[in-house]
């Protein structure tokens, strides 16, 4: 089925029936119905809903960007570069072109991929998703969207229809370790902080989230309290020694190896978050 | 370009079609009413069938024909395997009664298209009784283990010592003997384009006509007529356009799948292969542990070599030991040890059933041999290239014969070295390595070098059965001028990419005094077309040392009748003649010379004009088996391969000490196949196999969980390596022609699969020294590397 | 609600000519152009997106048509390697390919040069990371690379040789 609205798409899910599957770029779902995973009864294909593919400034610094926008122009969009360039460079990891042409952020993002590396930076950018379903439109926080392995705060009838992604501050950093270039992550970590003034490491906003090491996006509270913390000792290191996390075993990696990558990749993006810090302080 | 032809690094013809997306491959092929077949596989890797009610998939819209084990026992014999190890245990095309690996063909459907024969599939019921399974080769090989034939009473379908010289002898008087177990991995080439078939039953004359990508058409026609119960000749088969084989193309249970199917429906049947199936169903090298014994004297001297080489077959019943037996024919490695003994288990697992891919068991034998190589080196405080060049086997003593008997025919194994070292800059890096170390980066160089077998012979297999039943290797070749004075020549061997219609060309155009625009090479292969022997088709390196025979023969039975005829006409000896330019040219002078043309007059169409006792027309077949080949001899010796190029490979990789990961950074080749009949094409051999050698050692791998569940059937799971994870392969060749073949050339398709995986592992271990780690094990992965670095770390 | 049996009708530019089809709901675009419009020249390889055999240009952009549904290209333009390759003779592109063999088997060479395609035109002088960093989603298993690569940088110098740009 092909909706012309938002309203008409909404109402082919309203039945909540399981076998009623969102086709958006298809780049996760399409290998899933060709290997006969999935068996959806009906496909309703968003491409043909006008209004869900714009990326717009907001007011306070940060953006709207439509559910439909494509990774390759979340890479691209000098909008996106300028005032998110975490989450360009996040997209900019998503597999080969071929793939960012097609999929989009609301796929990737109702998806869910614990290795995925948007959910991630969404989730460090502290961004907010709108949901619109049966029962009108509502706001749900990327904390709380994502509940569990390929699982979502999503209902059976609702569609996501945009991210507002609030401004990002210059200190972030992305790293990844991938078996090859375009792969999904073996692990990864994004950062997100304001460094306090005057302070070499604490920070007074703080955003570790590790992909790949867990069945979602997962903050590393832990090592986050301690870059809050008025500790004035406190080192990379440190921080980095206290990221704890409860990843998978599969024919990729042990759990053990993720979360010795997880450690090291928190102290390599933090270190990124941090000089960028200090070079936008110095700028 | 002018001639001479061979040698020359020609554009390949083919490629002109192909870089337009104009190439005919099996799924572009079609027919009237053709139906699409899919199969239904076990998803057990061990069970017994208890009921298969395949009625509604019957009655499903769309669907015309179903077939089950039952029927495929009733309606075709089993399949003849190739290496007939154990008294014969019937295989069909489909499982009867039993499946032995997950994937396992259970049933087919034919239906109006292919998704709809996926839906039908769905319905067909089966029960299952699942078995116990077993994926570990020394698992299947204790007592008590699950059997998959409870009728040979074993796993094991071969286990045997062979022994050359006095081993133990050498052992006790050595100075010392180094010990070490190699695990290596699962793994398969995977061509891009999957297996495939098409056949279609002729009621009209009770006979089938086939198209495949299957790269040995010569055996598998005799297995279809066999099964089938149809004279040879009522079967007709071709070959398109194949998207690589490399050895994996070959599952003639397939064919017969689509021909029950097609005599069943009375329309063709075409079944294209889909990745998931390839991955999990078509054929694996076998995976396996080597313990290897390798006595040695302090300055290095090898003195003798023992190997114990557990092969897993997973349910391979067509080919088991083939992996062992060509690893017996490599052993030595281009070194000279004067005492060999070889210990071999094949054994069956319920995984994917073993089978050819780019090397069959050379890369394993070469990693074997390549890591003691390195590992005595550094014992006996040598460099690692001291230590191989105090050991190869010399020009000198060429032709030279390995103690279980294979024959080195030409070659300078420490020339080959030396060059690699130089062209890589050993030195230069040497230097550069410390240099980095002090910044912390962890480089290392590996080297690896390896002899690359050609031809076959399949006396060998007489080793395991105990009686010669096939034997050799032979190929057949067509040429004829025709009537017009162009060339047209078709061959048995059936090609994957390595570039025949062009090179064949050369080689005929040289052979006739032509351009090779003159001739013209039949794409594919036809069994009405193209002439073919039982053991036609591309494997083992044979088309240099086998297929050229055949070409040059051919070629020269016409050049000769050229010679014949053109000496009638100008009263001069044959042996006079030279062929030039489209013309017989009378040597010395020029100016007397017939056009080609005028001779095709005479042979096609003035046929009164021929010489007494002369036929018309000018072709010629000629089948050719290389004369290397012979029996076992009394002692077990044989030359399993006829010749033999080599090659080393010089590498360079960092390894990031905290993540474990490896990048190539630098990777030099320099082979020597003999005479190069076309370099542009065997520069790109070069570079393809040895980017396998390179995914072998650090990305693919087929895993199992302990119930026989195969856990990377995708791309996304089984991991190839792309343009990024490969540096460029550098290339330089040396050049020593075998005496023993048509035109001096030898193997290079395999190239560096063989030595790859080894040259990468000596790099990994080289850039780990100050972690005393000793790499054992494929593939490399930076988990394994992680590993590798802690554990040191802790002790 | 559509019936998998059901054709619904599409519109759209297959290599510059305006198509007109019926197709079911679960047809790929890739079988569609394969089976359905005899636009051979597309391969499939692994219909899970990963080997890159299908890519194909989708609106100017590379995608995998083995992802994509026939139904979703209403109104679309697509270019597979027949719209790349001249009525006669070859592309620069394709004489590169040919000129460097970058090719053994063939089955990968149309979506290598769909790719290639499109990078050239964002990127008219990659260097060699970056032609291989644009062929990563593309799986090669005969020429390990290093040809394709060299075909497109000859492409690339000959591009701008034609532009009378220096190389």
């Amino acid at each position: 089925m092909r909706p012309h609205t938002l309203a008409d798409a909404v109402e082919l899910l309203s039945g909540g029936d399981p076998d009623v599957k969102i086709l958006a770029g298809g780049q996760s779902l399409v290998p899933m119905l060709n290997l006969r995973l999935l068996r959806p009864a009906v496909l309703v294909d968003l491409n043909g809903v006008p209004g869900l593919d714009t990326i717009a400034p907001d007011a306070g610094g940060g953006l709207t960007i439509g559910a439909l926008v494509r990774h390759a122009d979340l890479t691209a969009a000098p909008l996106v570069i300028e005032r998110a360039p975490l989450l360009a460079k996040a997209a900019r990891h998503v597999g080969h072109a071929a793939i960012r042409h097609r999929g989009t952020l609301g796929g990737s993002l109702a998806h869910a991929d614990p290795a995925a590396e948007l959910p991630a930076a969404l989730v460090a950018l502290d961004a907010r998703f709108v949901l619109e379903g049966g029962k009108g439109r509502r706001h749900v926080s990327a904390a709380d969207f994502f509940q569990g392995l390929l699982t979502t705060a999503l209902g059976p009838d609702e569609i996501l229809v945009e991210a507002h992604v609030p401004p990002q501050g210059p200190g972030w950093g992305f790293a990844e370790i991938v078996r090859r270039s375009g792969d999904f992550a073996v692990a990864g970590v994004i950062a997100h902080v304001r460094r306090r003034p005057g302070s070499a490491v604490r920070c007074d906003v703080a955003r570790l989230v590790g992909f790949g090491v867990g069945d979602r996006p997962v903050r590393f509270r832990a090592a986050e309290d301690l870059l809050l913390s008025d500790d004035d000792g406190l080192s990379i290191a440190r921080v980095a020694g206290a990221v704890a996390c409860d990843p998978p075993d599969d024919v990729h990696a042990s759990a053990d190896y993720r979360r010795h990558l997880a450690r090291i990749l928190t102290g390599d993006v933090l270190g990124h978050a941090l000089e960028r810090t200090e070079g936008a302080r110095r700028s | 370009m002018s001639g001479p032809w061979v040698g020359a690094p020609l554009p390949v013809k083919e490629d002109v079609r192909l870089v337009a997306g104009r190439g005919r491959f099996i799924d572009d092929l079609g027919l009237p009413g053709m139906l699409h077949a899919a199969v239904l596989r076990s998803p057990h890797a061990h069970a017994r069938i208890r009921s298969i009610d395949a009625r509604p998939a019957l009655a499903y819209p769309g669907v015309t024909a179903v077939i089950t084990g039952a029927d495929a026992a009733r309606l075709s014999g089993p399949i003849r395997p190739l290496i007939p190890t154990t008294a014969a245990v019937p295989d069909y095309c489909l499982a009867v009664d039993v499946v032995r690996y997950v994937g396992e063909p259970v049933a087919a459907v034919a239906a109006m298209d292919r998704a709809t024969a996926e839906d039908a599939l769905e319905l067909i019921r089966v029960e299952y009784e699942a078995l116990p399974a077993v994926v570990d080769p020394y698992e299947a090989m204790r007592p008590g283990a699950p059997l998959l034939y409870p009728e040979l009473g074993t796993n094991v379908v071969w286990h045997d010592t062979l022994s050359y010289g006095d081993v133990d002898a050498a052992m006790a008087r050595a100075d010392g003997v180094l010990r070490e177990r190699f695990v290596i991995q699962r793994y398969a080439s995977t061509p891009l384009e999957t297996f495939g078939a098409m056949a279609a039953y002729d009621p009209g004359t009770d006979g089938f006509e086939f198209w495949t990508n299957d790269q040995r058409p010569g055996l598998t026609i005799s297995i279809l007529a066999a099964s089938l119960g149809v004279p040879q000749s009522r079967l007709r088969l071709s070959c398109p356009d194949i998207g690589g084989a490399f050895g994996n193309k070959r599952r003639p249970a397939y064919l017969l799948i689509c021909a029950l199917l097609s005599r069943g429906a009375g329309r063709p049947v075409k079944w294209i292969e889909d990745r998931v199936e390839n991955l999990t169903a078509l054929m694996h090298a076998c995976n396996g542990v080597m313990d290897v014994e390798l006595a040695y004297r302090d300055d290095g001297t090898l003195l003798a070599l023992g190997v114990r080489d557990v092969a897993d077959e997973g349910k391979n019943l067509l080919t088991p030991t083939q992996h062992n037996l060509i690893k017996l024919g490599n052993i030595a490695n281009g070194y000279r040890i004067p005492a060999i003994r070889y210990e071999a288990w094949s054994v069956l697992t319920n995984k994917c059933p073993s089978g050819a891919n780019r090397g069959i068991g050379k890369p394993f034998m070469c990693f074997a041999v390549e890591r003691s190589m390195a590992i005595l080196a550094r014992r006996l405080g040598l460099d690692p290239a001291e230590l191989r060049l105090r050991n190869y086997v010399t020009a000198a003593e060429m032709p030279y014969t390995t103690p279980p008997g294979a024959q080195y025919d030409s070659g300078d194994y420490p020339a080959t070295l030396h060059t690699a070292l130089e062209r890589f800059d050993y030195a230069g890096w040497r230097a550069e390595q410390s240099r980095a170390r002090q910044e912390g980066r962890l480089l290392g160089i590996g080297i690896a070098t390896s002899v690359e077998p050609a031809g076959t012979n399949l006396a060998s297999y007489e080793l395991v059965t105990g009686r010669r039943s096939v034997s050799g290797s032979a190929e057949a070749a067509m040429v004829r001028m025709e009537p017009d004075g162009n060339v047209r020549v078709a061959i048995g061997d059936p090609a994957s990419g390595q570039g025949y219609e062009t090179v064949i060309a050369q080689i005929v155009a040289d052979e006739l005094g032509l351009v090779p625009e003159a001739v013209s090479v039949a794409r594919g292969f036809d069994s009405s077309v193209s002439p073919w022997l039982y053991l036609s088709g591309n494997y083992s390196n044979k088309f240099s040392v086998t297929d050229v025979g055949a070409i040059v023969g051919a070629a020269r039975l016409v050049a000769d009748k050229l010679r014949r005829l053109a000496g009638h006409r100008l009263e001069i000896a044959p042996a006079d003649l030279d062929l030039r330019d489209g013309a017989v040219v009378v040597r010395g002078a020029p100016d007397r010379r017939v056009a080609f043309a005028e001779l095709c007059r005479t042979a096609y169409a003035d046929v009164l004009g021929l010489p007494p006792g002369e036929a018309p027309g000018l072709e010629a077949h000629h089948a050719y088996q290389n004369p290397l080949a012979a029996p076992v001899d009394a002692d077990r010796r044989v030359r399993s391969q006829l010749v033999f190029s080599n090659a080393a490979h010089c590498c360079l990789v960092e390894v990031h000490p905290r993540t474990g990961v490896v990048t190539v950074l630098k990777y030099v080749v320099v082979h020597d196949c003999g005479r190069e009949l076309n370099p542009l094409i065997v520069e790109g051999m070069v570079h393809g196999s040895t980017v396998h050698g390179i995914g072998a050692a650090l990305l693919e791998e087929f895993r199992y969980d302990e119930q026989g569940q195969l856990l990377t059937a995708t791309f996304l799971d089984y991991l190839k390596p792309t343009a990024t994870d490969v540096p460029e392969i550098e290339v330089d060749r040396l050049e020593h022609p075998s005496p023993f073949t048509a035109l001096g050339a030898k193997g290079v398709g395999e190239g560096g699969a063989i030595p790859g995986p080894a040259a990468v592992a000596n790099a990994v271990e080289d850039a780990l020294s100050a972690f005393g780690v000793t790499v054992r094990e494929l593939p490399i992965t930076p988990e394994r590397v992680w590993r590798w670095i802690v554990r040191d770390q802790k002790s | 609600m559509i019936e998998p049996a059901e054709r619904m009708a599409i519109r759209l530019t297959v290599n510059g000519r305006e198509i007109a089809r019926e197709v079911t709901a679960r047809r790929s675009l890739a079988d569609f152009l394969r089976d359905d419009l005899m636009l051979t020249g597309t391969h499939v390889g692994c219909e899970h997106g990963v080997c890159g055999a299908c890519t194909v240009l989708v609106d100017g952009r590379s995608a995998r048509s083995c992802l994509l549904f026939a139904v979703q290209l209403d109104g679309a333009t697509v270019t597979t390697i027949e719209g790349l390759t001249p009525p006669t003779g070859l592309s620069p592109l394709q004489q590169a390919f040919c000129d460097r063999h970058a090719m053994q088997c063939g089955f990968c060479t149309p979506g290598m040069i769909v790719v290639s395609t499109e990078l050239l035109e964002k990127n008219p002088a990659p260097t060699a990371g970056e032609i291989r960093e644009a062929l990563a989603g593309q799986f090669c298993m005969c020429t390990g690379y290093v040809n394709i690569v060299k075909a497109v940088e000859q492409a690339a110098a000959t591009a701008r040789g034609a532009r009378g740009e220096a190389s």
